[in-house]
């Protein structure tokens, strides 16, 4: 279990995500009422649960953001590009402060910077409270409400749950925000408490009556409860003088609220899990790159990642118990067995797919950051661009997405740093002023596609070109086409930035994004066209865990071919195979396809039954045969990884336990072909 | 997959202090290795296994040649002769995969050695240890720790950290 302060930061986080994004979207569209309220409720939810959880420091700057807010709200306001400013800095103030956590040193350091005091004075200026930023948190509350409500005795019965204070329960910050609210006293109520050895020290037996004058209104006080739907609250209010001559008003109201917080405002609530989610959707413009949430809500549950990735530890390991048990019941030929054990492995490939399916997350939570980048960019390069994403709801692999940030962020700042020309280079060029960038994210087959394009200048292969002769990447006197100049650009350590820039240019870039990529067993690819624009493709596997393969027999062991690159087997008659080793073509309905011989770049003997059979696979774009001495079959396959002492070994993507035990290597049939293309060469 | 000897190092450590054994004196485990005597801690030692088929890596360094499987998972076997520059020997009765975990505690390796045969598990004094001589032996001094004076003869004691090095980080 998570500690509720836990749990509070990283709901925080999410909230501060999707505030992220909803700002830029406001900021294109500054009168969005419904993005508007997003924010404030964002705002106002982090600010209370902040201050339950004892995050006081981040929740008193959340106010005054709320604070400004509430004009725009109450149309006091307008959004402006310096509002806008200030959220997004606050923005990151605030994860700074939740960083935090409740380190004291790390939270007095923040609040006494420079940043902290600028965004306050900021802020109080917009929000025309003028230079005392140093406000604290309710004053306001009171202040906005003391013209609407009048004055009014409340007598407040409060008793947490047993678990409160093991839940985090401060009541004493509830105590001290009832008396801001106005002229509060507090009696504790000790009738509960049991004698000594029935008592449990960590068990919350009080329960307090607080009598409280204020003229702030019920839903204040609602408020401050809101949390606290499991304890027992009692609200009596009696109006004070003047009396109102409305009879009806004045007479003691008196209402049982024990869940009135949940029923009022089911949104705010951060106890329930998805919080921010769904509420978000609702308000989004149709069109926009959101989850492909359904409009009724949907109960979702938060799970810690890691106990996905023991789930998936376990199911792997019941993929690879079921190929075992598949062998012996084939084995023995027990009709019975063989029935049972198909419906196994039937329940086995369903809870495998939706282990999987659980895992898998759309792409749109990571483009949502590129916004931000894209824009800071932007305004730190004085370039005027702006960011398109498609494709937002296709989905990938948990652990896929969270190793995309840094590669995705390499690349979009290429493209804006060098692939993007100033404004008047690009009117000059006919172009519209301000550039595009582009994110589109694509399901193909067993793969996902994530395209960044650029409309810039495109890449400049004379300067490549040149560079790659300095380096010596390529030959002098050698003819390549402009195609082979622009893959130079993930040669290590190449970079043609003239200047080194803050921002790219330090010649890790698009050599650390391959490996980055590769290392996902990805692939990345780059095409240019001069004036009009690079695109670079990142191609990633749908899932690191689990493929289905295709088992086949090279010498004495067993590989693994992963199903989603083969597009066919055929079979070699010996003259075929007669042909010079070096001049390995396959005529397939007469389309001629080079094949590699497996055996032979193993190195191993060829059997002596072998079939000479090739399994044609797509890779890099290319057909080409792979030829085997036998094709065995399907196989689920649970990827392994490999360990320090084989991971350089060139054209094996991992391992896998087959279902006699033995051990089996994955073949990456496009990083054999990279590594023996210089044999290709000569063959096709 | 019978195991021949199953070993939990830390309890054997721990019986060993347990009856008055000198603080800094360890246990090895010593195995033979064409004909010689090596040793390395048993710290690091898991188990013990007979030896099972072996998985070839194609194109592979020759200090790892292949894979096993030690129930569910996958191992790299080390061919500790090459790296002592020594010749390979076949496999017989006697032969025994030693499985061990190495590296520190976040990042730790576990793959496995061949020995011709293992011998046994030593308790070994520090003052046993000789550093050793810079000349006059056949293997790469890099890898050799020490020779332990025991009472039948020389042990060559195998340094840990660098003889089980991947070749990459060498």
């Amino acid at each position: 279990m998570m500690n509720p302060a836990d749990t509070f930061r990283q709901e925080a986080t999410d909230l501060l995500e999707n505030l992220e994004e909803n700002l830029l979207e406001l900021e294109a569209a500054p009168t969005d009422r419904p993005k508007i309220d997003v924010v404030f409720r964002a705002l106002h939810t982090i600010k209370g649960s902040g201050e339950m959880f004892g995050f006081s420091e981040l929740a008193k700057f959340v106010h005054h953001l709320e604070n400004a807010y509430e004009l725009v709200r109450s149309g006091d306001a307008q959004v402006t590009q310096e509002l806008i400013d200030i959220s997004l800095g606050s923005r990151d103030h605030i994860a700074a402060l939740l960083d935090a956590g409740q380190e004291e040193d790390i939270i007095s350091q923040l609040v006494q910077s420079e940043l902290h005091s600028t965004l306050l004075q900021r802020i109080a200026v917009l929000s025309g409270t003028g230079d005392t930023p140093a406000v604290p948190v309710a004053e306001g509350d009171a202040g906005d409400a003391a013209s609407a409500a009048p004055m009014v005795e409340y007598t407040i019965y409060f008793k947490p749950e047993e678990s409160a204070l093991r839940n985090g329960m401060r009541p004493d910050l509830i105590a001290s925000e009832l008396a801001m609210l106005g002229e509060c006293t507090s009696r504790v109520v000790t009738d509960m408490v049991p004698p000594l050895e029935e008592m449990d020290p960590s068990a919350c037996y009080l329960a307090w009556e607080l009598t409280l004058k204020s003229d702030a209104g019920r839903e204040k006080i609602d408020d401050i409860f809101l949390f606290f739907d499991d304890g027992d609250i009692r609200v009596e209010e009696k109006a004070v003088a003047p009396p109102e001559p409305d009879a009806a008003q004045s007479a003691p109201a008196t209402s049982d609220v024990p869940k009135a917080a949940e029923a009022a405002e089911p949104a705010d609530a951060p106890a329930s899990v998805e919080a921010a989610a769904p509420s978000a959707p609702k308000d989004t413009k149709p069109g926009g790159e959101r989850r492909p949430e359904p409009v009724s809500k949907v109960e979702s549950v938060r799970v810690q990642a890691h106990r996905l990735d023991e789930l998936m530890d376990q199911l792997g390991e019941l993929v690879i118990a079921q190929a075992r048990l598949n062998g012996i019941a084939e084995r023995l030929g027990d009709g019975a067995l063989g029935s049972a054990t198909e419906e196994i492995e039937r329940l086995v490939t369903g809870m495998r797919d939706a282990t999987l399916s659980i895992r898998m997350l759309p792409i749109a939570g990571v483009f949502g950051k590129f916004r931000r980048v894209v824009r800071d960019l932007a305004t730190e390069l004085g370039k005027d661009v702006s960011l398109t994403t498609e494709g937002g709801e296709t989905e990938l692999d948990k652990n896929i997405i969270d190793r995309l940030s840094d590669p995705l962020v390499h690349i979009i700042r290429n493209a804006v740093d060098h692939g993007i020309e100033d404004s008047e280079t690009r009117i000059a060029a006919g172009k519209s002023a301000q550039a595009t960038v582009s994110m589109i994210a694509r399901q193909s087959g067993g793969e996902v596609h994530i395209e960044v394009r650029d409309d810039g200048g495109g890449l400049k292969t004379d300067i490549i070109r040149k560079r790659a002769l300095e380096r010596g990447l390529i030959e002098p006197d050698a003819e390549y086409s402009d195609e082979a100049i622009h893959q130079l650009i993930f040669a290590p350590g190449f970079s043609t930035a003239a200047t080194i820039s803050s921002v790219s240019g330090r010649g890790v870039g698009m050599d650390a994004v391959r490996n980055f990529i590769e290392d996902l067993r990805g692939a990345v690819e780059v095409k240019s066209e001069t004036g009009h624009g690079t695109s670079v493709t990142l191609r990633l596997p749908l899932t690191l865990a689990i493929i289905d393969g295709l088992l086949v027999r090279i010498g004495q062991g067993d590989f693994v071919l992963p199903l989603a690159s083969v597009e066919e087997c055929v079979e070699l008659s010996d003259e075929e195979t007669q042909n010079d080793r070096h001049r390995s073509i396959i005529n397939i309905r007469n389309e001629l396809v080079p094949y590699l011989n497996l055996s032979e770049i193993f190195g191993f003997e060829r059997r002596a039954d072998a079939l000479n059979r090739v399994v044609i696979v797509n890779a890099e774009g290319k057909r080409i045969g792979l030829m085997v001495d036998d094709v065995i079959g399907q196989h689920q396959t649970v990827i392994k990884s490999l360990s320090d002492y084989h991971r350089n070994v060139e054209g094996l993507a991992g391992c896998t336990i087959l279902g006699d035990g033995s051990v089996a290597l994955i073949v990456d049939p496009s990083a054999l072909i990279k590594s023996f293309s210089n044999q290709f060469r000569e063959a096709a | 997959m019978d195991q021949v000897v199953e070993m939990q190092p830390r309890n054997v450590a721990d019986g060993a202090s347990s009856v008055g054994v000198a603080a800094d004196s360890f246990m090895a485990l010593t195995f033979d290795l064409n004909g010689e005597r090596f040793a390395i801690s048993v710290k690091h030692v898991q188990e013990v296994i007979d030896p099972l088929e072996m998985t070839h890596v194609p194109n592979a360094d020759p200090f790892a040649p292949g894979l096993i499987n030690v129930r569910g998972a996958v191992v790299p076997v080390l061919n500790v002769q090459y790296r002592l520059g020594m010749e390979a020997s076949a496999q017989t009765p006697d032969t025994r995969f030693v499985v061990i975990e190495a590296g520190s505690y976040d990042e730790r390796t576990t793959f496995a050695i061949v020995a011709d045969s293992v011998h046994e598990v030593l308790e070994v004094e520090p003052a046993q240890i000789h550093p050793a001589p810079a000349l006059g032996l056949k293997w790469p001094s890099a890898f050799i720790h020490g020779i332990i004076q025991a009472a039948d003869g020389m042990i060559i004691f195998l340094d840990t950290e660098t003889i089980f090095q991947p070749a990459t980080a060498l």
